[in-house]
């Protein structure tokens, strides 16, 4: 247990050297302020771009917009980007060797992996949470109305996709030989999760629901507790590819 | 374009810390290319002007691409 708290604190600590968690608030914060500002400039936009007889027809701009705006941003871009940055968490290590050391002094191999992947989720969680705040502020300042009564709602379904969308990154990592590899993996995976999606029976079962269906949730036509098969899926998806990773990292040479 | 400026200054909350955002992202890059004169490929004049012309975008692709290896700096 003292080495994985040990672990935890390298993890920490290499994420703020490596500019890694640094980059990634700014881009979150980024998304979280365009949000609003760009529901908010919409109309302007359409007004200089095509004159104002179009721009009559434009609806005034509400909390929907901007919310609609957060969450496509988080759920394209920002996934996007946690993808870049993580993606080399595990092969840089194996391909620099600098695990040898640790492992042949006994540290246990399932600790790197737990403590990786515990790193990057509670870089998840503070840099997502911090970012919705950030939203939610602007929103309910620019747009004081009632189009969005359940705005944490659709945090939760995200936080829960990033969680599992970080033990495929981990996975991946673990399983590449460099860190493009490892995208190579995240990437097919996600792939495959967006061709499941044509199929309208597996709807509810399937994780990326848990990242388009966000709107629904915030304007409450859709419970939370719909997605529930997609929740339970996510965690027990999770586990069993962290899991892997151990198994993967257990056999595979330093 | 007097109508600019309102816009500019009715978000004025937003921009504020949006440009502040982009310019602290701006100048740790700078930092960074400036004070580790190793690259995984180009050079500092090349990465200056990329850190500096492209906001947001050009600071994180010196990060993920650009940045040398400090062990072997």
């Amino acid at each position: 247990m003292r080495d994985l708290g040990t672990m935890l604190r390298k993890e920490m600590l290499e994420t703020w050297r490596t500019y890694r968690f640094l980059i990634l608030a700014v881009v979150f914060l980024i998304f979280a302020l365009m949000s609003p500002l760009f529901a908010k400039l919409t109309p302007t936009i359409m007004k200089m771009s095509f004159g104002s007889t179009l721009a009559l027809k434009m609806p005034q701009p509400t909390s929907a917009d901007s919310w609609t705006q957060f969450y496509k941003n988080m759920s394209q871009l920002g996934i996007f980007v946690v993808a870049i940055m993580f993606s080399g968490t595990m092969s840089q290590e194996l391909s620099k060797g600098t695990l040898v050391n640790l492992v042949t002094k006994g540290l246990a191999r399932w600790t790197v992996v737990v403590s990786k992947y515990l790193a990057l989720l509670g870089q998840w969680l503070v840099i997502t949470g911090t970012s919705f705040l950030v939203t939610w502020g602007y929103t309910a300042y620019y747009f004081p109305d009632t189009k969005s009564p359940h705005p944490g709602a659709g945090l939760i379904p995200l936080l829960l996709f990033g969680a599992f969308f970080l033990a495929v990154i981990l996975c991946g990592s673990t399983l590449a030989r460099n860190s493009y590899g490892g995208l190579l993996f995240t990437a097919i995976v996600v792939a495959l999760l967006f061709v499941v999606n044509v199929f309208k029976k597996a709807h509810d079962y399937n994780p990326v629901s848990l990242i388009s269906d966000n709107m629904a949730l915030v304007a409450g036509t859709k419970s939370l507790t719909d997605l529930a098969p997609a929740m339970i899926i996510v965690g027990a998806a999770a586990f069993l590819l962290l899991a892997w990773a151990v198994v993967l990292l257990n056999r595979r040479k330093l | 374009m007097n109508n600019n400026v309102d816009v500019l200054m009715d978000n004025l909350p937003i921009f504020i810390p949006l440009i502040l955002l982009e310019l602290a992202l701006m100048i740790t890059a700078l930092v960074h290319v400036l004070r580790h004169p190793h690259y995984r490929f180009g050079n500092k004049i090349l990465w200056v002007v990329v850190v500096v012309v492209f906001q947001i975008i050009g600071p994180i692709v010196y990060f993920v691409f650009g940045r040398g290896d400090d062990s072997r700096a």
